[in-house]
Formats: C-alpha cells, sequence, structure tokens
C-alpha cells in the first residue's frame, strides 16, 4: 500500500516555481530518501506535506485516499508527523513538557498534571529504546539528544509516517550512525520514513526507495539498490560532480605569522563555557580550516574573532599587536576582512540598495566619505566595479539586496570584503546556501587570494569544502580544539572522530 | 524605475490614508454630538491654510513641531524610541525662559543666542542621561525615559512655584523674558517670527545629515537591520549616544524658541496637551521619518491647531477634537495597510528556500 | 507615621499590582504592551463616569470590564493580525484614552468628575479581628475590595502562568512562535488572551486608582504609573511574583514620599518625583545586572 502519495503536486510563490509537478509514491514501512541540491524544493514539498503550505495544484494522497492538509494539526490526525531541521523545541521547558506540547494531560479540569505526564513519558523513552532523561531541559541537553525529542513528539502523537528534514545536518558522523539505528529499529516497527537529505552517503546505507528532485521537479523515482552515488550525484546537479577548485599552493612552513589566538575563552548567556581556551595561529598565504559538528563554539570563535563578542579570557594578536576585544570596525580599520557566518542577519541589508550594501563597513574611509559626508560618485563607481569583478549578477542595480539569488548576495560580500584587500580572511560558511557555480567562483576567489601571500581562516560544517580547501585543518568539539591535521593526508574517519572529540590517544588506550 | 515609483506612491498612501480614516472617525464623533462634520473640517482648512494671517500663524505653530519631529525621526529611525524630547523640550523652554528674564540687559542678537545655546544644551544634557542610562545599563530606552518626563515635570512645578515664581502674578509662572530676547514677530497681523527661519536652516541641516552623511547611514542601517550595523562596524552604542544628543538639542531649541517667540514665561501648560514633543511623534510617523515628509506633516498638523482655535470660536465643537484626531492617526499611522511591492515578499521566499 | 507608610504602601503598591500582573502575560507571549498606562486612564474614566452618570455599581464595573477589551481587542487586531508597529500603536492607544477624557470633560464643561456624595468608607473593608492586631492591623485592614483582589492575584496568575495549559503555551507562543504553529497551536489567539487580560487588569487598576480611593477622575491622574508598571515587569522579567515586588517597591518609595513630604516644606512637590527615581535606578541595575555576564556585544532592539 502507498502511504503517502503525490500527483502533479505544484506550488507557485507568485511567478516563481518551487515545485513543479510532482508525483512521487512511499510504500508502507520503508524508508525513502528526497534527495536534491539546496533550493531544489525539497522543504516546500515537505511542508505541502505536513501542512504548513497549500498546495497550488495537484493532490496529496494518504493511505490512497486524497486528503486536505491544511494545518501541522491535519497532517498529524492522519498520521503524519515531521522532525523539522531546525528544531522546535522550547528551550526553558523540561523534554517531557516539550513532547506533551499540546497533548497535555491535565487533572481538577484546568491543572497540569505533572507526575502522571513524567510517567508517561518515561515509559514512551523505554519503549523506543532511547537516551533521554524526561526531567531535562532541553537547553542542557546535546543536539542528537534534542533530535530524539523531537522524534518521541511525533511518536507519542501514534504517527506511523515520519519526516526528517535533513536531520543529519547538525550531528556528528557518530550520532548520524546512532541515529540511523535508530531509524531502522523504527521502520522495524511499523513506521514509514520519509528522509530529506542532500548527503549521498546515508541514502545508500539507510534506505530502501530514493527520488531526486532538481529545480523542484522529479528527476528520477528509483530502489537504492539499483543505483550508485555517483548516479545519484550526477542527477542532483546534472553533471559531473567533483569539486573542481582545490587547494595545490604549498605554504612556506616558516611563513610569518600574521595572526595569533592565544587560550581565548568565552560563555554564552546561560553562562556555559563555549569557546575554551582555544589557541592557534595563522600564517601568511595559508588558509586554515576551522571544522567541527555546527553548535560546537565555531559560531562564538567567529564573533569573536570578528569583534561581536567578548573574551573572558585569553588574547588575540594580529602583526604581533595585541587586538583583543577591539571593536569590528577597529579590526577591518586593521586589515582583517570578513565574511560572517548568517549572510543576511550579519552580512548584508537587505531592504538597503547595493551601493549601500558595498561600502557597509568601510563606509568611514576616506574614498567613499569626505568630512562625514558620503560620496554618491564613488560608491556607485565602487558598487559596479564590484558587479564587474567580481561577476554579480544583478536586475536593478538601485534595487535592493532582497532582489538578489543567495549566490549574487554572498558574492557581494565577498566583493566587498576583498576589494578593501585586507591582509586576512575569516570567512565563516562562505558557500552556505549558494549555488554550484557560486561555490566555484567563491573558492577560486579564496584560494587565489591566498596565493597572493594573504591568510584565511575558514570555518564551515561542509565538511569536503574545509578538506579541499585548506592547508591546515583544526577541529573543534564542544568549544575545545581536539585536534590539527593535515588535510591531503587524513581520512574523512579520522576527522569525523575528532569532530566528537575523541581523541585518537584515547582511542587507543 | 517604474517599481520604485509605485512603491513611492504606496508609501505616500500608506501616509494619506490613516489620516483620512482618523478625519473619519473624527467626524462620527462630531456628528454625534449633533454638528455636521463637514463644516467643522472646513471651518479648519479654510481658516488655517485659505488664508494669509491664518497660513502664517500655521507656519508659526510649524516651527517647533518640525524640530520635535526631526528629534523622534532620527531616534525611532534607528529603532530606539526616545521619547525624552518632551521633557527636553521643557528643559530648553525653561531655561531659555529663566536666562531670557535674568539677563535682559544684553543685546538682542547676543542673548537669544544665549538662550537658544542654552536651552540646546540643557536639552542635550537631558537627554544624555537616558542615553548613557541604555548605553551602560542596557535599560529600555522608553520606559527611563517616560519616567524622566515625568520627574522633570515635577521638578520644573517645583522650581516654577518656588525659586523663579513671578510674585506679582496670580497663577503659576515665571517672569516673563525681556523684549531682547523676544523673536518679533514679521507681519503685524500673524504671530510668525524670524525663529521659523532658524527652523529652516535647521531642517536644511537635518536634511544633509539624515540623507547625506555617514551618521545618516549608520542610522538608517540601525533601524533596518541592528544585527548588520553591528557586524559591519557601526559602533552603536556610540551612534546611539550621538542621535540622542541630537534629538535631545533639538527639541531643547524647540523649546527655546517657543518659548521666545510665543510664551515669553514658563507656566504649567508651556507645551499644552498632548504636548509639542508628542506633536513630534505624530509628525515623524506621519513624514515618515524623512525630512521634507516632517516638513509637509508639520504644517499639515499645525494647520489642525491652528484650525482648532477656529473652530472653537466659530462652530460648537471642543478642540479637544483634534487631540482624538491626533490620536488616531498616530494609531492607523502603525500599520500598513497597503503592502509595498509584491515582489519584494516574493524574492525574499526564494531566499529563504535556497 | 508607621502605619500611615505601610498603610499607603499598600494603597499604591495595589493598581501597580493589577498593571503588572496583566502586563506580564503580553510580556511572556512576546508581544510589548505599551498601552497599559493608557488603559488604565480608561478604566479610571469610564468608571468614575459612569457611576456618575448612573450610580449602579454593576453596570459601572461591567461597562469598565467592556471598555479594557475594547481597547485590548483594538491593540490586539492592529499588532497582532494587521502587525502594526505594537509601540506605536500602545503609544497611539495612551494618547487615545487621554484625548478621549479631555474631550469629554470639556463637553461636561469640568475640569475633573467628582462623584458627589460618595461614600468612601463604605468600600472600605474592615476585616474583624485582623484590624485589632497593632501595626500590621492598621496596614492590612481598611482598603477597598480591588486592593485585596490585587494581592490575591499574585497567587493566581502565578498560578494561571506556571500550572496551567493556558500558562504553558503563552510562554511557548513568545519564546519559539515557529514551534508553537508546528504543533498546532493557535498563536494568535494566546496572543490576544494575554493582550486582554493586560487589559482586564489595568481596568481594575484604573478603577481602584479613580473611583475606589478617591471617588473622582482628572485626566492624567494616572501619571505615567503604566510606564512604572513596564519598569516592573522588566525588572521581573515578566515573572508575576517578581513583577509585583518590584511594584510594591514602586508602592513602598511613593508612600515614603507622601508621607516624609510633611517634613519638607516648600520643597515638598519634589518628593513627588521620587518613587519615579528610584524606579529609574532599579530599572538601570537591573537591566545592567541582566546584561553584565552577558559577552555577546550589540543592543538588540527593545530588549
Amino acid at each position: 500500500m502507498n502511504m503517502i502519495q503525490t500527483i502533479d503536486l505544484t506550488k507557485r510563490f507568485g511567478d516563481f516555481t518551487a515545485n513543479d509537478h510532482i508525483s512521487l509514491a512511499v510504500k508502507e514501512q520503508e524508508i525513502k530518501c528526497i534527495v536534491g541540491e539546496n533550493g531544489a524544493g525539497k522543504s516546500t514539498l515537505m511542508n505541502m506535506l505536513y501542512g504548513l503550505l497549500e498546495p497550488t495544484e495537484g493532490k496529496i494522497l494518504i493511505r490512497e485516499k486524497e486528503v486536505n492538509l491544511k494545518s501541522p494539526t491535519d497532517a498529524i490526525a492522519n498520521g503524519i508527523g515531521m522532525v523539522h531541521q531546525h528544531f522546535m523545541l522550547i528551550p526553558s521547558l523540561t523534554v517531557f513538557e516539550n513532547i506533551l506540547l499540546g497533548a497535555e494531560v491535565k487533572k481538577h479540569k484546568c491543572l497540569i498534571d505533572e507526575k502522571t505526564e513524567i510517567a508517561k513519558i518515561q515509559e514512551l523513552i523505554e519503549q523506543y529504546h532511547f537516551e533521554l532523561n524526561p526531567m531535562d531541559k532541553i537547553e542542557d541537553i546535546s543536539v542528537g539528544s534534542r533530535q530524539r525529542v523531537e522524534i518521541l513528539k511525533m511518536l507519542y502523537r501514534n504517527v506511523d509516517i515520519l519526516i526528517l528534514d535533513e536531520p543529519t545536518a547538525v550531528l556528528t558522523p557518530q550520532e548520524v550512525d546512532e541515529l540511523m539505528v535508530s531509524l531502522k529499529n523504527l521502520k522495524k516497527q511499523g513506521k514509514t520514513i520519509v528522509v530529506i537529505t542532500h548527503k549521498l552517503r546515508e541514502v545508500m546505507e539507510l534506505s530502501d526507495s530514493v527520488t531526486v528532485i532538481k529545480h523542484g521537479k522529479v528527476i528520477g523515482n528509483m530502489e537504492t539498490k539499483d543505483t550508485n552515488e555517483q548516479e545519484l550525484a550526477q542527477m542532483m546537479v546534472g553533471r559531473n560532480v567533483i569539486l573542481t577548485v582545490s587547494n595545490n599552493n604549498m605554504v612556506d612552513e616558516q611563513a610569518e605569522i600574521i595572526y595569533k589566538a592565544d587560550n581565548i575563552s568565552t560563555v554564552n548567556i546561560f553562562g556555559k563555557k563555549v569557546v575554551d581556551n582555544m589557541s592557534f595561529c595563522v600564517r601568511k598565504g595559508e588558509i586554515l580550516g576551522i571544522a567541527g559538528v555546527e553548535g560546537n563554539g565555531q559560531s562564538e570563535l567567529v564573533k569573536i574573532m570578528s569583534g561581536l563578542m567578548e573574551t573572558t579570557e585569553g588574547t588575540i594578536s594580529f602583526h604581533g599587536e595585541n587586538i583583543t576585544n577591539i571593536w569590528p570596525k577597529e579590526i577591518r580599520n586593521k586589515g582583517i576582512g570578513i565574511i560572517p557566518e548568517d549572510r543576511y542577519a550579519q552580512g548584508l541589508c537587505k531592504e538597503m540598495s547595493l551601493g549601500d550594501n558595498i561600502i557597509a563597513g568601510y563606509h568611514s574611509r576616506k574614498d567613499v566619505c569626505k568630512r562625514g559626508i558620503l560620496q554618491r560618485k564613488a560608491i556607485n563607481s565602487k558598487r559596479d566595479k564590484g558587479i564587474k569583478d567580481f561577476d554579480i549578477r544583478v536586475g536593478d542595480i538601485n534595487g535592493a539586496v532582497a532582489a538578489l539569488s543567495g549566490g549574487n548576495a554572498q558574492k557581494i560580500i565577498v566583493s566587498r570584503e576583498l576589494t578593501a584587500n585586507p591582509d586576512m580572511l575569516i570567512a565563516c560558511q562562505p558557500t552556505r546556501g549558494v549555488d554550484i557555480g557560486s561555490i566555484e567562483a567563491i573558492h577560486k576567489h579564496l584560494l587565489d587570494y591566498a596565493k597572493k601571500g594573504n591568510a584565511v581562516v575558514l570555518i564551515s560544517s561542509e565538511l569536503s569544502e574545509i578538506m579541499s580547501l585548506s592547508d591546515r585543518v583544526i577541529v573543534m568539539c564542544k568549544g575545545k580544539i581536539t585536534g590539527e591535521i593535515e588535510p591531503r593526508d587524513t581520512n574523512m574517519m579520522k576527522v569525523g572522530l575528532l569532530m566528537a572529540g575523541i581523541h585518537e590517544e584515547e582511542r587507543n588506550e | 524605475m517604474n517599481s520604485t515609483m509605485s512603491s513611492k506612491i504606496i508609501k505616500i498612501m500608506n501616509c494619506i490614508l490613516p489620516v483620512l480614516m482618523a478625519f473619519f472617525v473624527g467626524g462620527i464623533v462630531i456628528a454625534a454630538i449633533g454638528e455636521n462634520p463637514f463644516e467643522v473640517y472646513w471651518i479648519l482648512i479654510s481658516k488655517a491654510l485659505l488664508s494669509m494671517t491664518g497660513f502664517q500663524n500655521t507656519l508659526h505653530y510649524a516651527g517647533p513641531m518640525i524640530l520635535t519631529g526631526l528629534a523622534i525621526a532620527i531616534t525611532f529611525k534607528a529603532n530606539i524610541y526616545n521619547m525624552g524630547m518632551e521633557g527636553s523640550l521643557l528643559a530648553g523652554g525653561f531655561v531659555a525662559g529663566i536666562l531670557g528674564a535674568q539677563l535682559a540687559g544684553i543685546p538682542a542678537i547676543p542673548l537669544k543666542f544665549i538662550c537658544l545655546a542654552a536651552a540646546a544644551i540643557f536639552g542635550m544634557v537631558y537627554a544624555l542621561i537616558s542615553a548613557l542610562l541604555k548605553v551602560k545599563f542596557r535599560a529600555n530606552e522608553m520606559v527611563i525615559t517616560m519616567m524622566m518626563n515625568y520627574a522633570l515635570a515635577k521638578v520644573l512645578e517645583y522650581l516654577a512655584t518656588t525659586v523663579f515664581r513671578d510674585a506679582g502674578n496670580g497663577y503659576v509662572c515665571t517672569p516673563i523674558v525681556g523684549d531682547n530676547a523676544m523673536f518679533a514677530r514679521i507681519f503685524s497681523k500673524s504671530r510668525l517670527t524670524l525663529f521659523f527661519g532658524i527652523v529652516i536652516l535647521i531642517l536644511v541641516i537635518m536634511f544633509v545629515v539624515m540623507k547625506k552623511s555617514r551618521l545618516g547611514y549608520e542610522v538608517t542601517a540601525m533601524g533596518k537591520n541592528f544585527e548588520f550595523a553591528e557586524a559591519t562596524g557601526m559602533h552603536v552604542g556610540k551612534t546611539i549616544i550621538k542621535i540622542m544628543l541630537i534629538s535631545g538639542a533639538l527639541a531643547g531649541i524647540a523649546g527655546g524658541g517657543w518659548m521666545l517667540e510665543d510664551q515669553y514665561r514658563y507656566t504649567l501648560t508651556f507645551s499644552a496637551n498632548p504636548g509639542l514633543g508628542w506633536d513630534g511623534m505624530l509628525i515623524a510617523l506621519l513624514g515618515s521619518h524623512d525630512p521634507i515628509g516632517i516638513l509637509i506633516a508639520a504644517i499639515f498638523y499645525a494647520a489642525l491647531k491652528t484650525g482648532a482655535d477656529s473652530i472653537n470660536m466659530y462652530a460648537n465643537v471642543p478642540k479637544e477634537i483634534i487631540s482624538l484626531i491626533q490620536a488616531l492617526i498616530v494609531l492607523f499611522l502603525a500599520v500598513k495597510f497597503i503592502h509595498e511591492k509584491f515582489s519584494f515578499r516574493r524574492s525574499a521566499k526564494k531566499v529563504k528556500e535556497a | 507615621m508607621l502605619d500611615s507608610i505601610l498603610y499607603d504602601c499598600i494603597y499604591h503598591s495595589a493598581p501597580i499590582i493589577l498593571c503588572v500582573l496583566g502586563g506580564c502575560f503580553a510580556y511572556k507571549a512576546n508581544v510589548l504592551n505599551i498601552a497599559l498606562e493608557g488603559m488604565m486612564l480608561n478604566g479610571a474614566f469610564v468608571s468614575v463616569l459612569t457611576y456618575f452618570l448612573t450610580g449602579n455599581m454593576l453596570i459601572t464595573v461591567s461597562l469598565t470590564l467592556l471598555s479594557a477589551l475594547i481597547y485590548g481587542f483594538v491593540f490586539s487586531y492592529f499588532g497582532i493580525t494587521l502587525k502594526g508597529n505594537v509601540i506605536v500603536i500602545g503609544l497611539a492607544l495612551n494618547m487615545v484614552a487621554s484625548a478621549i477624557a479631555g474631550f469629554v470633560l470639556v463637553l461636561m464643561n469640568s475640569a475633573n468628575i467628582i462623584i458627589p456624595n460618595f461614600d468612601l468608607n463604605a468600600l472600605k473593608i474592615h476585616i474583624p479581628l485582623i484590624e485589632n492586631i497593632p501595626v500590621i492591623g492598621h496596614m492590612i485592614s481598611g482598603h477597598p475590595i480591588i486592593t485585596y483582589l490585587s494581592f490575591a492575584m499574585i497567587l493566581l496568575m502565578y498560578i494561571l502562568m506556571y500550572k496551567t495549559k493556558f500558562g504553558v503555551y503563552v510562554r511557548v507562543v513568545g519564546e519559539n512562535e515557529e514551534a508553537a504553529k508546528s504543533i498546532g497551536i493557535k498563536t494568535s489567539f494566546y496572543k490576544y488572551a494575554a493582550v486582554l487580560i493586560g487589559a482586564i487588569g489595568c481596568a481594575l487598576a484604573g478603577m481602584n486608582l479613580s473611583l475606589e480611593r478617591l471617588g473622582l477622575f482628572t485626566n492624567n491622574m494616572t501619571a505615567s504609573r503604566g510606564f512604572i508598571a513596564i519598569a516592573a515587569i522588566y525588572c521581573g522579567q515578566g515573572k508575576p511574583v517578581q513583577s509585583a515586588i518590584y511594584a510594591i517597591l514602586f508602592g513602598l518609595a511613593r508612600s515614603l514620599s507622601v508621607n516624609l513630604s510633611i517634613f519638607a516644606g516648600n520643597a515638598a512637590g519634589l518628593f513627588d518625583c521620587i518613587p519615579y527615581l528610584v524606579m529609574m535606578v532599579v530599572l538601570s541595575m537591573a537591566s545592567y545586572i541582566k546584561h553584565k555576564p552577558i559577552k555577546e556585544r550589540g543592543y538588540k532592539v527593545n530588549e
């Protein structure tokens, strides 16, 4: 029996078609993977199945009956549960409160019966062999545990179809393995599972069948056993994918150290140490990669490096000068460029024009600002030069940044930071959510820049990006450096262990 | 180009529509007390805008409002809700009044300069307190300034009733300012004075500051995206202090000017109800924080105020109806009834998908 | 002296407590309700006006609550449904309340509304036995009913916020709206409800302030108490008990300034600002302590 079937499902936003006549079927008790590049329309499809978006055209059939899903409540009533990529949990509430949110057990008609609730959840946890304590607060538990809470939240609601959106994006390789075991167990217990991903290794290991989506269309439906990683990758991207750029620069090991962080630490809002005694240095002409599972202190490290967060201890020096805790403006004036983590929050202002964005951070420089007055003409010529040199595709040259695609918006930042000609560049997630063409271009810019004798600190959660671009990689886990590796002669297995915080020495013992 | 044109029209419509809606509700109220709203509104417009004297009076009232409007705009635009301009205005007015009376012997031009400069400084000092509490202590600026306004009004009331009281008068007030301190009227019939020229000069300066300067750029960036402003190195704390100081100075000058061109002495109803500072809020919102918009909005609103005196005289409607209409305009201005460019939202959606 | 300081402390705390308790829910639901001031003024105005016109307490209470709900609905509709700027809406509603009161006062040709032959003492409840305990008896006994209600509400609101489904949902909506939506919580409903609770609290506060205590209304008699309440909510981070304690602190400061000002002679007028300055200092200190351990730089809007 087909648990889920879609027939010509279409979703349009204005004149942009996110999903174009998608037809697929998920059989009972199978694990189905839906793969595609970022922006291919996977999330839109899932949001329609979960009632968060209404289809423009087409039908959704659940257990071979047509349904009209108006809200997540409808979806749950039809036995569909979803685990979102960004967890839908309330950090200040406990595990059991989160699981029972919307399905509270009451006593005396209006008060919440906490005792019964805890007992119920304990039972549920044991039933599925999950490792969790119902009394823990969400803000205190690991990302992997949070994901288990999300899954339990759905299981408690008696769903028999589970949709997981990019479930492995935030997990260590070891946690990924645990998740796979859990999912296979759930399948044995009779659940049907749909996983959205773009990681092909997981598809091959986990799924029974695969659907490939590209540009909002279904490119292929097949049994996993009839295909392989290369074929899937080709279908996803539409051509051979080998990362075409890789780092061939040879760094002089005696080159001058220009940036040095010495025992730096900081704490988050809850007073927890999120960057813990980190020390590293960057040499001229070198690309230093910082790898790690998301949420292990990389964001905070970048914030410290770019002046958005203060350290509790430790010092940072640049060209031998102490620059600890100076402000972002001064950091740029010292000659450090920054590509921030969150493009639209920190890097660009969507509602402002291209020109205004291309001078941001450098708007006090003499070439664009004289006696406190901005020089429009100089700004416009700077903008035009950036657009030309970095091949940025814009519709309306006077328009706002909001009209640009992710890749072109990111190129605005890259152009801004590189034309200021800094000695060092901090690049944080430089290619997140960017199309393949732009990824290539940005990678090339970074390599060329380093080749000229400048330094780059590259922070990325895409391990392949780090491994192919960096000269040297340090791995972070829980705010600590767990190891340093040479990307050219290290295998992924070792990196995975470091990312999970397991040192080689420990393992040998 | 076409799309920016249409978005401008939508912007203007979003300012005009709330005004019409407020007048509509106001009209219902007028009708409810048994008067003809059309007649009342006609008196209002004809007396305030269509007669030369009326129009000059309108400009006269618009002067301080342009300044308080600018004072609000520069902070609101940066998403800093400084409500302290009412206090700055009172402080500025009070000090200008006292100096104008005490130093009456000084020649006209230096005396006016001293009074206005002192007004600006007092306005700035008053604003600086809340700015520092905001920046150094992270206290919510709106709550702080509202409480400070109340405390300041009490302090000034105390000063006006004790130390600086004009004993010769039956009601609580400070001594009248010297002739040298008063701005003379330009025309014999209307109340318009040269202070309006100063206002226009300040407006031009503020136009450059808000539209062309680095500070204006930073204020815009802060208003649109605080995190972006911080991450790209605009020292937000310092900028907050700067704009609060500018805001305080503008409101202080507004108070000083209002003292020297209209009131001549500090009374307990110096800034009327709901206060010139509050008028500034309406004007800033109505003019969408844009200097030109503020000029137009201030003239429009001053016309309401001048007209209000006339409806009190010629129609049987209390002029307090204007306060109600004012409040309703602010309320309706808080909502964008027509959404800007549909394509704008779609492209934002596309980005999310990516 | 001590007797009257303690009595006045309760007396001046009550309206702020009511405002604070109402405002806490909106705060927790992530809707900043600046209109507390206007809603309180409206409560004061409508209650005195209705009683002045009808002389019937039942009609007075129901009309006052009804008008508060209208304010709450207008605020919610503009701010939540139409997604307007809630700060501007709040400030506008404060102006609306004051403008309506001013307009009606002019129509009535009077600077204030005084209810003739209003027996304030009849509204005071003297608690037997407790009344006779020295010091405490005088402090606790002899207040009007809403004053007692305000203190009882602290506990009730605590239970409502932390022990019921409603309270959990309000907090969930405020903390992570997306998550609330994903499990089918109607977020707008809880935001509306949170604002309406605030409106009712403010209406009671206004009634207490004008009708019950003084039997008269003058415009702007709320004297920025709504903003004091907001300061207390900020200090207590929206937790009902903690925020109420800050409200009582204001009551104490106010009571001290009133009682001590008789020694001040000419400067008595200055004592009026003391409670406001106290709240400013307290708010600044509370904000400072809250932000000191945060290492992340920057000023998030309206923190």
